[in-house]
């Protein structure tokens, strides 16, 4: 398993550091204001100029989950809980079965060539690169159909579905690295294929199926259009909510909606620095390595 | 998964080791022909039908190409086509310039540099809907940092959203805010790849700068980015989420793109015979981009072999 | 209170029902029974979860929960849609726009009520209570048929919100009247001699740059004067332009639904009329230009303290007065909002009726029908329909409410909302409305964002009305 670095060409000082630093902290600025605007009073929010010293508040995120809705009255839950249930769950589950699934053609689809591999390949790579609301046209009346519409199980069929190419191509990099002197060697010693493959290959490529899930869960708990016409009020996510949110009848609150997006980003933010060594290969489906 | 050879009749022969691969592979066909194919090709059917999802008494009715027809000829389908191809032609070379810039910046190993890498890399693991969010709130008009700070120097309100070319400039800059760091990181794996002795002999051989780029350090990156523009290509030709938080496709139509109006099609007009028949033509070119993208995959992996 | 009728007897009814209704005994095996309702995000539905938890208590024993979705405005037509063509059957009740009747009552989705009311005199005391406009807008399809399908669950319309500290400015009112030669208006009385023109004036009065005089201070941040609904979201441009056309004696369509809308929707008198909602959105803030400054944008603009008037809907009027939420709560008036002057003098103030009606779906038991009636009955009382006037901030469609000598002290903009009420109108109530509204907020938006004239606007809101509507089949 190579586990590179960001590789660089050369080394350069501190210079460098200091116009990387002032460009990149530019650059990052959006995602910085809004995590500072969560932190504000509503006054503070809206005030000009930017205040960037300020009392920071928690009230936001409190709201994010309890508020009043109406004047004078008791703090309610906004369903906010369930909503990061439900990103969690559907997220978690239909990655996990896609996983499974993925690593399984993987496997095949690196060892054991087909007839037509490539076509086959390619055929399940479109799937991951049709938009979303053309695939949603059809699938939402048969959803209809079969009942699914509002259901866990729907949704997370569909979630599986959708990060299947995904997995699989992903995955199938990961294989496509290895060393294949290892697993000739053992097959020449008479071990069978499933020890090769549960043994000596499967071994090697955990992280990158650790990346490959991280990845995916991503992946879903960022997806808005599905979510948007097939979840219900059970099964609501968090993408789905916000841009509800925008729109509530309290007037636009900066600091509420800051506190939501700081929520439903940052575990993005952090999870993002811990795969950079796989950025390149997950943000390409796999496709590019190196 | 092991094959016993000893094993008989349809279990033995299921398993035998020419099947391995087509067994392994089947549940993920199953699951995309069940989920993702089935659904397709029972909308490429509904493309011929007038349909309204939203009755559900009454059925489909027989149109023949007429679906087709009417799009082909349809003012207003072309108009979203060409918003959408402004949107992706305008984002995708600015992308690929910051990009490429912001790859430069960061090629070399210097202190700090995964951390701020980090803070570079973040926007394309966001949400696009989030990001369309953060964006509606920075160009908020009366409350919005960007207008406010633009008003501090000029003295007049600024208003990004009001006109159909500035709506659009307004989406562009938040798609590329968010997609510049994925082509950064193609140009980063092509410019790595350069081997260090080509540039050791160039050294040698006195060449300027502008040569050595040309010649050695191109050649490398010139497939990466390749795919960099492929890959964004088909991407932003999806796009939905930005414009249907940040401008829901105004002033007007302006910055409605294809998807926004697929969407709007099936899911407020629900005409869903029609929308099923633009569907298709919309996936028509997503198939020709992605096999020209697996095309080039393809070349580059020979390339580096040779 | 001109034009309200008054039923002292199905008020004593309807009381009586509920109050007799509490004494019933409970039997012995009470059952869960959950009512999901579909709703708008916003105070008036808010207050009703709030009070039906703190207070309600079945009549039949049985254990009975509202559980209400709150889904924001600019996507709650969408939402629902989905749902339930979806045919997830997810609520059994739904807080329904107007006019969406016709096109969820032919997809079946909505049940109708007549066999109940028969059924039912406590029902028959609430219809008999109801304002005309509402039967008609809210509760019956076709459009003022007896076909009952619906209840006002909150009935609406726009009124002006004002700010007092600056129309009540001595200094103020002195350099308006030097200027324009008339009085502006800081009492209830004078609004009413307010009309579009006048509005406009307004408008430039106050539009002020940011260091100039306002009131008695100065304005930390430019200033305008006026604004109105002129979004893309929804109905929030057509709201208000529609108002304007029926001010100016216009029409929207042909009411029978059986001839052209051509020559209709864009005469030359409409054409007139959006001409001058157009040219009135000058004096709004800098996001009137965007196209999306609906109904929540000028709310919260107002309520920032960024704008003297606005004409809005009284459902977002409670957080207005709210501390909270809104720095102008304690500096707020409210007044019937503007209209178009007629040629003897009088205003013409035909208005765009908002509110919701809520409706039963057809997929319930007659179980959950008949708690979802009794919610009905709970909500629409004379109590209830009292505290949600006092207490929510809210209006109320029933007579026996309206009619009530304190009515329009209980809260600041129950005066307006009840002078306003016999103006109402509604927009089409076919089933194929929400193309209709769809297409004619996009022709809306070009035109309100400067890219074609009022004119270009309308025609091409005729042309696709037509062919719409001859698609329908309901015009040859």
């Amino acid at each position: 398993m190579s586990q590179r670095e960001v590789r660089s060409i050369g080394t350069a000082g501190w210079g460098r550091t200091l116009t990387a630093a002032i460009i990149s902290l530019i650059y990052f600025f959006p995602v910085l204001f809004i995590i500072l605007t969560a932190f504000k009073s509503r006054q503070d929010a809206l005030a000009w100029p930017v205040k960037f010293i300020f009392t920071p508040t928690v009230t936001n995120f409190v709201s994010v989950f309890y508020r009043t809705t109406v004047e004078g009255g008791e703090a309610e839950a906004t369903g906010f809980g369930l909503y990061f249930f439900n990103s969690l769950f559907i997220g978690g589950s239909s990655v996990l079965l896609a996983l499974i699934i993925g690593t399984s053609a993987a496997y095949a689809f690196s060892r054991f060539p087909l007839k037509g591999n490539e076509t086959y390949l390619f055929m399940i790579l479109t799937t991951r690169m049709m938009p979303p609301i053309v695939a949603i046209i059809p699938i939402f009346v048969l959803f209809r159909i079969f009942g699914l519409s509002g259901t866990y199980v729907g949704i997370i069929a569909l979630y599986t579905a959708f990060n299947l190419p995904f997995s699989v191509w992903m995955v199938k990099s990961f294989f496509d690295d290895l060393d294949r002197d290892i697993e000739d060697a053992a097959r020449m010693d008479g071990s069978s294929e499933w020890k090769v493959f549960r043994k000596i290959c499967l071994p090697q490529v955990y992280a990158g199926l650790a990346a490959t899930f991280v990845f995916a869960i991503i992946l879903t708990w960022n997806e808005f259009v599905f979510a948007l016409l097939l979840t219900g009020t059970q099964t609501r996510t968090v993408p789905v909510q916000i841009v509800r949110t925008i729109g509530g009848s309290m007037g636009v609150d900066w600091g509420l909606m800051s506190a939501l997006e700081t929520l439903f980003i940052i575990p993005v933010v952090l999870v993002t620095f811990a795969l950079q060594n796989q950025l390149l290969r997950g943000v390409t489906f796999g496709t590019i390595r190196r | 998964m092991p094959a016993p050879r000893s094993a008989r009749g349809f279990l033995g022969w299921l398993l035998a080791p020419e099947r391995r691969g087509p067994l392994l592979i089947a549940p993920a066909i199953a699951t995309l022909v069940i989920v993702n194919i089935f659904p397709l090709l029972w909308s490429y059917g509904l493309s011929f039908f007038s349909y309204n999802a939203k009755k559900i008494g009454v059925p489909p009715r027989w149109r023949g190409l007429d679906n087709y027809v009417d799009l082909f000829t349809d003012e207003d389908v072309w108009g979203r086509f060409q918003n959408t191809a402004v949107i992706v032609i305008g984002s995708v070379a600015v992308q690929l310039v910051v990009g490429f810039l912001l790859a430069l910046l960061f090629a070399r190993e210097f202190p700090l540099r995964r951390y701020l890498l980090m803070l570079v890399l973040a926007p394309m693991m966001l949400s696009l809907s989030a990001v369309g969010v953060f964006f509606k709130l920075f160009y908020e008009p009366t409350f919005g940092f960007i207008p406010r700070l633009v008003q501090t120097f000029t003295g007049e309100p600024f208003v990004i959203l009001s006109t159909p070319v500035k709506a659009t400039i307004a989406i562009v800059f938040a798609d590329a805010w968010m997609w510049s760091p994925f082509v950064m990181l193609l140009v980063l794996a092509g410019l790595v790849s350069v081997p260090k002795y080509l540039y050791e002999a160039a050294e040698i051989d006195r060449a300027s700068a502008w040569r050595r780029f040309r010649t050695i350090t191109f050649p490398y990156i010139r497939s990466l980015l390749l795919l960099a523009l492929l890959f964004r290509t088909i991407e932003t030709f999806k796009i939905f989420d930005v414009p249907y938080v940040l401008t829901e496709g105004g002033p007007g139509t302006s910055t409605e793109t294809i998807s926004v109006y697929l969407f709007r099609v099936a899911f407020n007009y629900f005409q869903t015979g029609r929308a099923s028949a633009l569907g298709y033509i919309v996936l028509f070119g997503v198939i020709v981009l992605t096999s020209l993208y697996l095309y080039a995959i393809q070349s580059r992996s020979s390339e580096s072999i040779e | 209170m001109k034009g309200l009728k008054f039923s002292i007897a199905a008020a004593a009814i309807t009381a009586g029902a509920v109050l007799g209704g509490a004494f019933t005994a409970a039997p012995a095996s009470a059952k869960d029974v959950i009512i999901n309702m579909a709703a708008p995000d916003w105070q008036p539905t808010r207050f009703m979860q709030e009070e039906f938890n703190r207070t309600y208590k079945s009549k039949t024993g049985n254990n009975v929960k509202l559980v209400i979705d709150f889904i924001p405005w600019p996507s709650f037509y969408q939402r629902v849609a989905a749902s339930l063509s979806s045919g997830e059957k997810k609520y059994q009740m739904i807080v329904t726009d107007s006019q969406w009747m016709g096109d969820f009552v032919e997809g079946g989705h909505y049940l109708k009520l007549n066999k109940y009311i028969d059924a039912d005199p406590e029902l028959q005391a609430v219809i008999a209570d109801m304002h005309q406009v509402l039967k008609d807008t809210s509760s019956s399809y076709p459009y003022k048929s007896t076909n009952y399908y619906g209840f006002p669950q909150f009935p609406d319309n726009m009124v002006t919100f004002y700010r007092t500290d600056l129309f009540c400015n001595a200094k103020e009112r002195a350099a308006f009247k030097a200027k324009y030669k008339k009085a502006l208006p800081c009492y209830y009385h004078e609004w009413q001699d307010v009309d579009w023109n006048q509005w406009g004036n307004i408008g430039e009065f106050f539009t002020r740059k940011k260091g100039s005089a306002l009131g008695d201070g100065k304005a930390d941040d430019d200033f305008y004067g006026i604004a109105y609904q002129a979004g893309k979201g929804y109905d929030f441009s057509t709201s208000q332009i529609h108002t304007m056309i029926w001010d100016a004696g216009g029409d929207i369509w042909d009411e029978t639904d059986t001839k052209p809308a051509s020559g209709v929707i864009n005469s030359a008198v409409n054409v007139k009329a959006m001409e001058q909602f157009l040219d009135l959105l000058k004096w709004s803030p800098p996001v009137a230009k965007t196209g999306q400054m609906d109904i929540f944008v000028i709310q919260d603009l107002y309520m920032q303290g960024k704008v003297a008037a606005i004409v809005d809907w009284v459902g977002v009027a409670g957080p207005v007065i709210d501390p909270k939420a809104s720095k102008v709560a304690d500096k707020s008036a409210f007044a019937q909002a503007p209209g178009t002057r007629k040629s003897d003098g009088t205003i013409n103030r035909s208005s765009n009726i908002g509110g919701q009606p809520f409706v039963l779906t057809t997929w319930n038991n007659d179980e959950v029908i008949h708690e979802a009636l009794d919610v009905v009955k709970w909500w629409l009382s004379k109590p209830v329909q009292t505290k949600f006037v006092r207490e929510g901030g809210g209006q109320s469609g029933m007579l026996s409410v309206l009619n009530d000598p304190g009515y329009a002290t209980w809260s600041p903009f129950a005066r307006a909302f009840a002078d306003n009420i016999q103006w109402q109108k509604d927009m089409w109530h076919i089933p194929e409305f929400f193309p209709l509204l769809t297409q004619q907020q996009e022709q809306f938006d070009k035109a309100i964002t400067g890219q074609i004239s009022a004119k270009q606007a309308l025609d091409s809101v005729a042309a696709y009305q037509d062919k719409t509507l001859k698609e329908a089949g309901r015009i040859k």
